[in-house]
């Protein structure tokens, strides 16, 4: 799906539309809406883009927050940006020729989130403040109905759970960790309000968001402490303004963009080669980043400290170019003791000594729900999903699971990237989605049911797949589950999992008309 | 011996922690030391010091080559808990006035040379070098170190510290002995022809040649300061003791080259004992400029509770 489309739209402006929750009194809405979606992020508000561009028109989008946006809207500590280029970070059914950067920040994305939302005119669709507590399936009717915090229900034929993995700002489970008496900070919902300017700082976690935190931390803080359990690998990331002349390149000639777009996706393609699995470009990947921190840190121990000890592409790749120079700044120091204890004043680690702190930012990611769901989701029979999913989430094709008719989801069960474009994965999602929508539509049916052997071969498959991946190469990462079960990952390249969502084979599905 | 369920040794770890700042280092004692004493325990206390941190290198470099998680987490405490002793120990010279602002103890030039090593090759070596090694150095110095230390000294504070830092050693020692076991699993022949690799190997001579003359160099500083050197060849036994006492221990063909050194190092007529005397002497003269700049993980060692 790389048409592009909409070429009159304009790039999106810093204006923002914001539509506030409406006052209206808790009210029950009866109708049965075509598609239901939680969610007004990337994953929501592209598939109502897409399903809305079919002419499926009846939807309503809940959002928990008062604000559109997801990831893009939480996420606005200091540095935050995306490691895809932005030029694939992006639908291609929605190209923007204005990106100022190679990777834009969080700001500029949120910008074209905004973008989509009011040039394809989705605020109407959103219930803001609606934070979803639970989804129940009436087998009966064949209608979901989605519970809100706000004592509001909502229901739909189909429902979409777009409410993205990493919406959940996760804590460590560390002793002590509410006896802090300073400022507590998580990256995915910055105080913006608060003035790191002379300031003692503690970053604990050394992953994505903390190697974009730490260089403009260490600017500002009198002293910055960054606190590592394990160091990940680190490549150097091609950040660079987008001169003038490419803006207008793309703009006069969109099938420039949509070139270097495909240009982008297949050099992100090859990498899959080293980062997904083991393969001689694995270690020249590694030696890339090997260079790199031998390039910018000196020190034996230094380097000693930041080198890891797993393969590459195992836990996720980080890239930055300033991070490892942040770290050397004098007034910055890497600490690898294993934090024993959070005090009062403080972080004590194990070589005995209490490290204290005005303020501890908790880099610390996301609780990932790998192993369960959000909120409740009742299915036929009244089974609920999340304690099938105990043990690790498993669903067929990443969107659908048994027992649950018309539930899609995107970023479900086996649908991460390790290499490429989470939007290139989410533009198959969606159009998977359209497609389940207008059998329904065009059959004249109630429900899609996936079938259980299906989704249990399915699965088969891809575990057997993952067990030759990176992922399941022995070290622990989020991406696993407690007892090392992978319901995170993809086993393959982005091709592959387009492939896989190109086509709905109603043989796979149990089709209920009554 | 029993063996380990290493997983649960990693939880007693993670709750045994203590911090610097668990301890009131202004408490009444710290006159009890002599002004006969105090040179000596200076001394004393510096090789002590540095003595850990020699542990401390050497677990660091286990870490990386452990096996498994579980283990690769335990070593990486371990390796913070060197550290946390030597900060103690600094803690106490600090509160019997013999160290001044952020000033570090001097290591002797044999403790200078075996830390230079254990930076430059500790993490080229197999599991088995420093899991054989490092256990005798725990045992026999530290254990035969702070044995004289708490009979010498009066001050109670002392006292309290040390029964910190033992409890820390004591499951130390009990993890280094169940991996020295587990490393002797496995077929015969092939643990021999492993080792004899390793043995070949010219960085592990150079390990040698810091490692002898450092345990030599500790008896005369020991004998200096009035601890009788059979402790410190009680302390070895132990070692062979403790180590020999299963199968798969006395199998581990490392574990028998350490104890047939100690046997060695323990029998003073023994011939082994001129040329590593001689070599002490030599390291005597070499100046600890030559040895190059310290390590920077050394600027992480501090008598201060807070940072």
């Amino acid at each position: 799906m790389t048409t592009v489309v909409n070429k009159s739209k304009t790039a999106p402006s810093r204006k923002k539309t914001t539509r506030k929750a409406s006052a209206d009194p808790v009210t029950q809405d009866s109708h049965v809406h075509e598609v239901l979606i939680v969610g007004a992020g990337f994953g929501g508000l592209g598939t109502a883009l897409r399903l809305q561009q079919d002419g499926i028109r009846d939807l309503v989008i809940l959002e928990r927050a008062d604000e559109i946006g997801g990831t893009w809207r939480d996420n606005t500590y200091p540095g935050a940006a995306c490691d895809i280029p932005s030029n694939l970070y992006s639908f291609s059914f929605a190209p923007n020729p204005d990106w100022s950067r190679s990777f834009s920040g969080s700001g500029e994305i949120l910008q074209y989130v905004h973008y989509l939302a009011d040039s394809f005119n989705l605020r109407r669709l959103v219930r803001f403040n609606q934070d979803v507590t639970g989804l129940e399936y009436n087998e009966r009717e064949g209608v979901w109905t989605a519970s809100t915090a706000a004592g509001e229900t909502f229901r739909g034929r189909s429902v979409v759970m777009a409410q993205g993995p990493l919406s959940n700002p996760g804590l460590p489970k560390i002793e002590g960790i509410d006896s802090f008496k300073g400022k507590t900070v998580h990256s995915a919902r910055w105080d913006h309000d608060y003035d790191f300017t002379g300031k003692r700082v503690a970053v604990i976690g050394t992953g994505a968001s903390a190697v974009q935190i730490v260089p403009e931390l260490v600017r500002q803080a009198a002293k910055l402490k960054v606190f590592q359990r394990t160091p990940g690998w680190v490549l150097p990331k091609p950040d660079f303004a987008t001169p003038d002349w490419n803006r207008v390149l793309f703009r006069k000639v969109p099938a420039s963009q949509a070139a270097v777009r495909k240009a982008l996706y297949l050099g992100h393609e090859s990498v899959a080669l080293g980062i997904v699995w083991n393969s001689p470009l694995t270690r020249v990947v590694e030696k890339v980043a090997e260079a790199h921190l031998n390039a910018q840190v000196k020190d034996p121990w230094m380097r000693r400290q930041l080198k890891p000890d797993f393969r590459i592409g195992c836990k996720r790749v980080l890239m930055s170019s300033d991070y490892y120079p942040a770290l050397q700044k004098d007034n910055c120091e890497l600490i690898t003791w294993p934090i024993a204890k959070i005090s009062e004043n403080g972080i004590r680690t194990a070589e005995g000594i209490e490290h204290q702190f005005d303020c501890i930012v908790f880099a610390t990611g996301f609780d990932i729900s790998n192993a369960g769901t959000p909120f409740p989701v009742r299915g036929v029979d009244g089974r609920e999903l999340g304690s099938e999913w105990q043990r690790g989430a498993q669903a067929y094709k990443s969107i659908n699971v048994s027992g649950y008719p018309n539930l899609h989801m995107t970023f479900g069960p086996n649908s991460g990237p390790g290499h490429n474009s989470a939007l290139v994965y989410m533009e198959s999602q969606i159009e998977y989605i359209l497609k389940a929508v207008r059998v329904l539509r065009s059959l004249e049916i109630k429900a899609l049911d996936v079938k259980l052997h299906v989704q249990a071969r399915h699965n088969r498959e891809i575990q057997k797949r993952l067990a030759k991946t990176n992922w399941n190469s022995g070290c622990k990462s989020w991406y696993l589950t407690e007892e090392g079960f992978n319901a995170t990952m993809y086993p393959g390249f982005a091709t592959q999992y387009a492939r896989q969502m190109a086509s709905l084979n109603l043989r796979d599905y149990a089709l209920i008309r009554t | 011996m029993a063996n380990i369920d290493l997983d649960k040794m990693l939880e007693k770890i993670k709750g045994s922690q203590w911090a610097l700042a668990d301890i009131d280092w202004d408490a009444p004692g710290a006159d009890r030391i002599s002004a006969e004493q105090w040179p000596k325990l200076k001394a004393f206390m510096s090789d002590l010091m540095w003595i850990e941190h020699v542990g401390a290198r050497g677990f660091a470099a286990m870490a990386k080559k452990a096996p498994t998680d579980t283990l690769r987490e335990i070593y990486t405490y371990f390796h913070a808990e060197e550290q946390r002793h030597a900060n103690a120990e600094m803690a106490l010279m600090r509160r019997w006035g013999m160290l001044d602002g952020d000033e570090l103890p001097e290591p002797n030039i044999n403790l200078r040379l075996t830390i230079e090593w254990l930076d430059r090759y500790s993490d080229d070596m197999p599991l088995e070098v420093p899991g054989s090694v490092i256990p005798m150095l725990e045992i026999a110095l530290d254990g035969a170190l702070l044995k004289f230390l708490l009979e010498e000294v009066d001050d109670p504070l002392c006292h309290e510290v040390f029964e910190k830092i033992n409890a820390d050693e004591a499951r130390h020692l009990g993890v280094d002995f169940h991996v020295m076991e587990m490393l002797g699993r496995g077929r015969l022949h092939q643990l021999a022809v492993k080792t004899i690799g390793t043995v070949a190997n010219p960085k592990l001579i150079l390990g040698v040649l810091a490692y002898a003359p450092l345990l030599n160099k500790m008896r005369d500083n020991i004998v200096a300061m009035g601890l009788k050197e059979e402790r410190l060849y009680e302390a070895m036994n132990k070692y062979e003791r403790i180590g020999g006492r299963t199968e798969e221990g006395r199998r581990n063909p490392w574990f028998q080259i350490i104890s047939q050194h100690g046997k060695m190092v323990v029998n003073r007529s023994h011939p082994y004992h001129v040329p590593v005397d001689a070599l002490v002497k030599l390291t005597g003269y070499i100046p600890s400029r030559v040895v190059g700049p310290v390590p920077t993980w050394v600027r992480g060692l501090t008598w201060r509770t807070t940072a």
